[in-house]
């Protein structure tokens, strides 16, 4: 023990760790009404630790070649010891990580924590969001099935429909006219090298306005729900009398992650296949289309949206028009009210935009 | 109960979860990244005798490892294997001086395996060579 408190000692003449702790952490107030809700972004970055890691055990016998990618898949699930958990548990945390983006982003907007002074917290959440559909897109075809290859055909053929570059870009993409052997070699840089990089610096940014404007208030158990942000120059969002993020709200925090490593788990072990269908396990043929193949449940509503519009360029649009409405909500939302149930605009335009998308994604599975 | 008594049962009691949960955690991943048994070959090596080329040496894998096979003085096969004593280098065999070098730090070795000069402390190992039939069984 003394040997750790010298070490310890050595470390807080250098770095001052106690005044970091304080200031970081014991002194760390949060407002006294945070809920379960504020946990959200804390099991978003466990489950990127998840993935980082998984991935990076799937590397190590995982061969990015057109050839050989789906019997190396077929090994890591047959033979590899336990190779089977981590590639259940990497293909099942890409699902879970937009689940918990999608409720940590209804949960903001319910919360109205989007609002002034946040909206560069929102607009990088949104990145954040967008990179994670990108990284999912990219790694649905490194298994090379017929699921892969032909929902990444469709992914990328729908690109096409940009006017004047959108063929251009496809074949960007691709790395020709169809996918094929060369856009495995991109998809997989892109998944195991550039996205990942890109989303750990935009997870840095989103945190670093989290750590600099300050947590929001939540407008529950308040009188007054109004947004306390003045304008006329930058302060702290400060919180006397608050909570300490530690130990307090870590706790919270763990019994979240805690609550979410069971229901991941669950999955894992007593449904690993709800996200395999059958052409899942099928290698890629590019001369066989098989019958109704159907993106991941989270592209479910872009696909029906795409299927409805018999002119692509329009689906695409709506598509495009309904994203930059989402990304540019705290520009366009410019009410001082917090309070969801004191916003009935609001609440319309999200519970229908809510019941919209699970309504085009139950419509897209079943179509 | 005395309150520093219960703080310390369930510090121990967290602790021994977490360390519960550490070891399901990296037992997977350890035997994920284990080497397997699949990976040492067979424990036998077989090929055509003719393979042996008059004077040369055949090379082959040998439970993980490289082994080469040579035809000695008196015309009998004789086995080894084929990885340096002194740092793991697979010898190369010399068909005009009939010896095994190994390219790494000049260790040479007779046909018999005997080292005569150079930094390897060991002799090559010898292994078992049977020939039936037309065809090498090693191991």
């Amino acid at each position: 023990m003394i040997f750790v408190k010298r070490i310890y000692e050595w470390i807080e003449v250098r770095l001052g760790v106690k005044e970091l702790v304080a200031k970081e952490l014991t002194g760390y107030l949060l407002p006294r009404n945070i809920n379960f809700w504020y946990s959200m972004g804390s099991i978003i970055l466990f489950i990127f630790a998840v993935q980082v890691v998984t991935g990076m055990l799937l590397l190590v016998y995982y061969v990015p070649d057109a050839d050989k990618a789906f019997s190396s898949v077929t090994a890591i699930m047959n033979r590899v010891p336990f190779g089977w958990l981590i590639r259940t548990c990497h293909a099942i945390g890409s699902s879970m990580m937009v689940l918990f983006l999608l409720l940590h982003m209804l949960s903001v907007m319910f919360m109205g924590s989007y609002k002034r002074p946040r909206e560069l917290n929102w607009l990088s959440g949104f990145i954040l969001f967008t990179l994670v559909q990108v990284i999912c897109l990219t790694g649905y075809l490194l298994p090379w099935s017929q699921l892969s290859f032909w929902a990444t055909t469709v992914a990328t053929n729908s690109i096409g429909a940009i006017p004047l570059v959108g063929q251009f870009i496809v074949e960007f993409l691709r790395g020709g006219k169809l996918v094929g052997p060369p856009t495995l070699g991109r998809f997989f840089t892109l998944h195991v090298a550039v996205i990942p990089v890109l989303i750990a610096s935009v997870v840095g940014v989103h945190l670093f306005f989290l750590e600099r404007i300050g947590v929001s208030t939540p407008p529950f158990g308040l009188d007054n729900t109004k947004n306390r942000w003045r304008g006329d120059a930058f302060r702290y969002d400060e919180h006397t009398g608050g909570i300490p993020f530690f130990p307090n709200y870590i706790l919270q925090d763990m019994t979240s992650i805690a609550i979410y490593f069971t229901l991941f788990a669950a999955v894992v072990f007593f449904c690993p296949g709800i996200f395999f269908p059958n052409d899942a396990f099928i290698q890629a043929n590019p001369f066989q289309t098989p019958a109704h193949i159907k993106p991941e449940w989270y592209f479910l509503a872009n696909y029906q949206t795409l299927k409805l519009f018999p002119n692509e360029f329009i689906g695409l649009s709506i598509q495009g028009a309904a994203m930059t409405f989402l990304a540019l909500l705290p520009f366009i939302d410019w009410g001082n009210e917090k309070h969801p149930l004191k916003r009935p605009l609001f609440m319309v335009c999200a519970i229908g935009g809510i019941l919209l998308y699970i309504g085009l994604s139950i419509w897209g599975h079943y179509s | 109960m005395d309150q520093s008594t219960r703080r310390k049962f369930l510090a121990t009691c967290l602790g021994a979860i977490a360390a519960a949960g550490g070891g399901a955690t990296l037992y997977p991943v350890y035997k994920y990244l284990a080497p397997g048994k699949g990976d040492e070959g067979l424990a036998k090596a077989s090929f055509p005798e003719s393979e042996i080329p008059a004077g040369g040496a055949k090379f082959f894998n040998f439970r993980g490892e490289t082994g080469v096979v040579i035809r000695n003085k008196n015309g009998e096969l004789v086995a080894f294997s084929a990885v340096c004593t002194h740092l793991g280098c697979i010898v190369q065999w010399e068909k005009e001086k009939q010896d095994f070098l190994c390219p790494c730090h000049a260790g040479r070795y007779t046909m018999d395996g005997m080292v005569i000069a150079g930094p390897p402390p060991r002799p090559l190992a010898k292994l078992t060579v049977n020939v039936a039939n037309g065809t090498v069984t090693i191991g």
